[in-house]
């Protein structure tokens, strides 16, 4: 599994488009869609601080020109115990999965879905393969949340993913156990375009958690993955989104639930790595009665910087969203979350909450947030907050007062500001890796 | 060794924000006393617990706090605690998000637990920790879901009290100051909490009741009562202190110390 970046080419282009397809021997049809969505790349200007959404963020320095759009396809895993290193040790031992599917830099190596499942009519495999084997299927879904134009960098993914990720639950049937999906970048100076497709039919449910990882390298990476979850009537979706990129990584991520009525998606987005992070997550609500959970925690330290765009868009009457996005900063941490609540004239009795605390631990680490109301409809009930807060010296001396030490203090209250969220994402290997992941964070 | 007091106040004169509030305390408590702190709203009690507790807001400006013979007045909060001292607050802070279960582990491995001799503390058995929460919890009559909910948060007054004196069953200091520990209290509730310290007095351990009002010492006796006003303690004497205090009330001595003309 050795790669190199030495004789690729770097930097994005309409012919790396088309080879990559040529490479991985895709249909016309599929090229196509790749090439069109390269214009629709180059039609859409790159971000400026001059744009809103931009104000706080700065990719001036993305290494988008410098970082090999695409790597060599990689020999399939034969079984679990090939996979690298670092991806066994994601995969804590003991935790039961519906299946699973890894993806090294730009290639699927490696799905198992447990006895039972694809008898009930699930389909989990990489989207490369579900494109050869469900073409009808997966275009009727593809870029159907996520349009290629939603933004720059998902025009950027739907030019050149590869790999992703494609799981289909058939109407009524119901999966309990978390499906998982392992994304790692193994070489530093690639890009890693993955690709979630996540459609779950009337009442169905199911849970997918999703883990990012990568090797620390000197040499800068990429990565623009796309999240889509089409949620059909009654059906549930819980996405869970372990982002844990080395330092080397400059992330995108645009991440969209489409829910039909009565539907309910529940998002958890877990931010600690990465040297850059940017988030778009989006919650729509286009039936009557259907209910989006957005969960989020974030921990930054050192120069990291992430940040976090929220949309809860109610569209039909009667749908609730719950938006929770918690953040610590440290050392010279910088983050941004700003987030919209827009509510569509017909939106009649939305109910929609939306809140971002920021924890910050040190004199030089900066959070803005930026919570906004967009409401056309007159009978809503929409609640919104945002802080910013220093951990109370209050709080500090009554633990140690207790016998704590100053340390042990702070990061039992970092601890518990973070439960809140915490405890509502009921997969107990996702409470114990964020948990422990917090602790790494603080340094204790 | 056994001559050393436990627990001394020198010639403290403290305050906050460079207000002189303590002006010359002088307190000696020995093992197996319990002592009460009267005193009239804005007399300096609760500086005087802030203080000895160690709150990083509170300034010393002259004299000292020897804990067996130890100067603790350079010492964290958390040392303090470590070395068998404890303070009841009159108003526990609620940290959302801290189970009361998780706090009181924490707590009782960094202060009753050994040294692993490398620098570390040995921690209490899991099990060994919930029997003996358990029996705390019942003793003071504390309800079990106590354990999971998050510390103080959404207790009424009877129960953060309660919650206080919970802590101090478990971290079983030698010395204990206990500030209002009982005021604002329902009769029902005084009673748990009053029979609960008088279980957790050992005859050894010593206590500093600090109260305005003289109904805890119905419930809880002490050896030795003090009379603060304006910063410095102005009276001492036995139990038959508080019942005078009673009659007469914080002006009349006041006015009796207060030399004529």
């Amino acid at each position: 599994m050795e790669a190199s970046v030495q004789e690729a080419t770097k930097g994005f282009s309409r012919r790396a488009a088309e080879e990559l397809s040529l490479r991985r021997g895709e249909p016309d049809w599929v090229r196509e869609m790749r090439l069109s969505a390269w214009d629709t790349y180059e039609a859409i200007p790159m971000p400026k601080r001059t744009d809103e959404e931009w104000r706080r963020t700065d990719i001036r320095r993305v290494p988008i020109d410098d970082v090999v759009p695409f790597t060599e396809l990689r020999d399939k895993a034969g079984s679990r115990q090939d996979l690298p290193a670092r991806v066994l040790s994601a995969l804590s031992t003991g935790v039961e999965d519906s299946g699973l599917n890894v993806q090294v830099d730009s290639s699927p190596v490696y799905t198992e879905v447990q006895p039972g499942i694809s008898e009930q009519g699930v389909i989990f495999t990489d989207l490369q393969s579900a494109l050869e084997h469900y073409p009808d299927l997966v275009r009727t879904y593809l870029f159907g949340a996520v349009p290629v134009d939603d933004n720059k960098f998902a025009a950027l993914n739907a030019a050149f993913w590869s790999g992703g990720t494609f799981l289909y639950v058939p109407s009524g049937v119901e999966i309990e156990v978390p499906f998982r999906n392992v994304v790692y970048n193994e070489t530093p100076g690639a890009s890693v375009f993955s690709h979630t497709l996540v459609v779950a039919e009337d009442e169905a449910s199911v849970v997918l958690v999703d883990h990012w990882s990568s090797a620390e390298g000197e040499d800068l990476s990429l990565s623009c993955n796309v999240i889509e979850v089409h949620v059909g009537e009654a059906a549930q979706v819980r996405y869970i989104q372990l982002q844990d990129w080395g330092r080397n990584m400059w992330s995108f991520n645009t991440q969209k639930a489409h829910c039909a009525q009565d539907a309910q998606v529940n998002f958890l987005n877990v931010a600690l790595g990465g040297k850059f992070s940017r988030s778009n997550i989006a919650g729509i609500l286009n039936g009557a009665g259907s209910l989006a959970e957005m969960l989020g925690i974030y921990f930054a330290d050192e120069n990291q910087h992430i940040d976090h765009l929220t949309r809860q868009e109610h569209v039909s009457p009667y749908a609730t969203s719950d938006l929770l996005i918690k953040g610590a900063l440290k050392d010279r941490s910088r983050t941004v979350y700003s987030g919209l609540i827009k509510v569509h004239p017909h939106a009649q009795r939305t109910d929609a909450y939306q809140s971002n605390r920021n924890l910050v631990l040190s004199r030089n680490a900066r959070a803005d947030t930026i919570p906004n109301l967009e409401i056309g409809a007159n009978d809503v009930r929409c609640t919104h907050g945002a802080t910013v807060s220093q951990v109370e010296e209050e709080y500090i001396f009554y633990l140690m007062s207790r016998g704590i030490t100053r340390t042990e203090a702070i990061k039992l209250i970092v601890d518990g500001f973070f439960d809140e969220v915490i405890e509502r994402v009921p997969v107990e290997e996702v409470q114990e890796f964020v948990r422990e992941a917090i602790a790494r964070k603080i340094g204790l | 060794m056994s001559d050393t007091p436990l627990f001394q106040v020198e010639n403290l004169h403290a305050g906050i924000e460079g207000e002189e509030i303590l002006k010359g305390v002088d307190l000696t408590i020995n093992r197996g006393e319990i002592h009460a702190l009267m005193g009239p709203n804005g007399s300096g009690k609760s500086t005087l617990a802030y203080i000895v507790a160690g709150h990083p807001n509170y300034e010393v400006f002259e004299g000292r706090v020897l804990y067996k013979g130890e100067n603790v007045l350079e010492m964290g909060a958390d040392e303090r605690a470590q070395l068998g001292m404890f303070l009841a607050f009159q108003y526990p802070t609620t940290i959302p998000g801290v189970s009361m279960a998780n706090f009181l582990r924490l707590a009782v491995n960094s202060v009753r637990g050994e040294d692993d001799g490398e620098g570390g503390k040995k921690r209490i058995a899991p099990r060994e920790f919930r029997r003996m929460l358990r029996e705390k919890m019942q003793m003071l009559n504390i309800d079990e879901s106590f354990a999971t909910r998050y510390l103080n948060e959404g207790f009424s007054g009877g129960e953060k009290k309660r919650a206080e004196i919970l802590q101090m069953a478990m971290l079983e200091p030698e010395f204990a100051i206990m500030d209002e520990t009982v005021s604002g209290l329902d009769i029902d509730a005084l009673r748990t909490v009053s029979e609960g310290v008088n279980k957790l007095y050992d005859g050894t351990m010593a206590m500093l009741l600090i109260t305005h009002y003289q109904r805890l010492l119905n419930h809880i006796k002490p050896h030795y009562v003090h009379v603060m006003l304006e910063g410095r303690i102005v009276q001492s004497g036995g139990p038959e202190l508080a019942e005078e205090l009673e009659a007469k009330g914080y002006e009349q001595i006041r006015s009796e110390l207060t030399p004529a003309g």
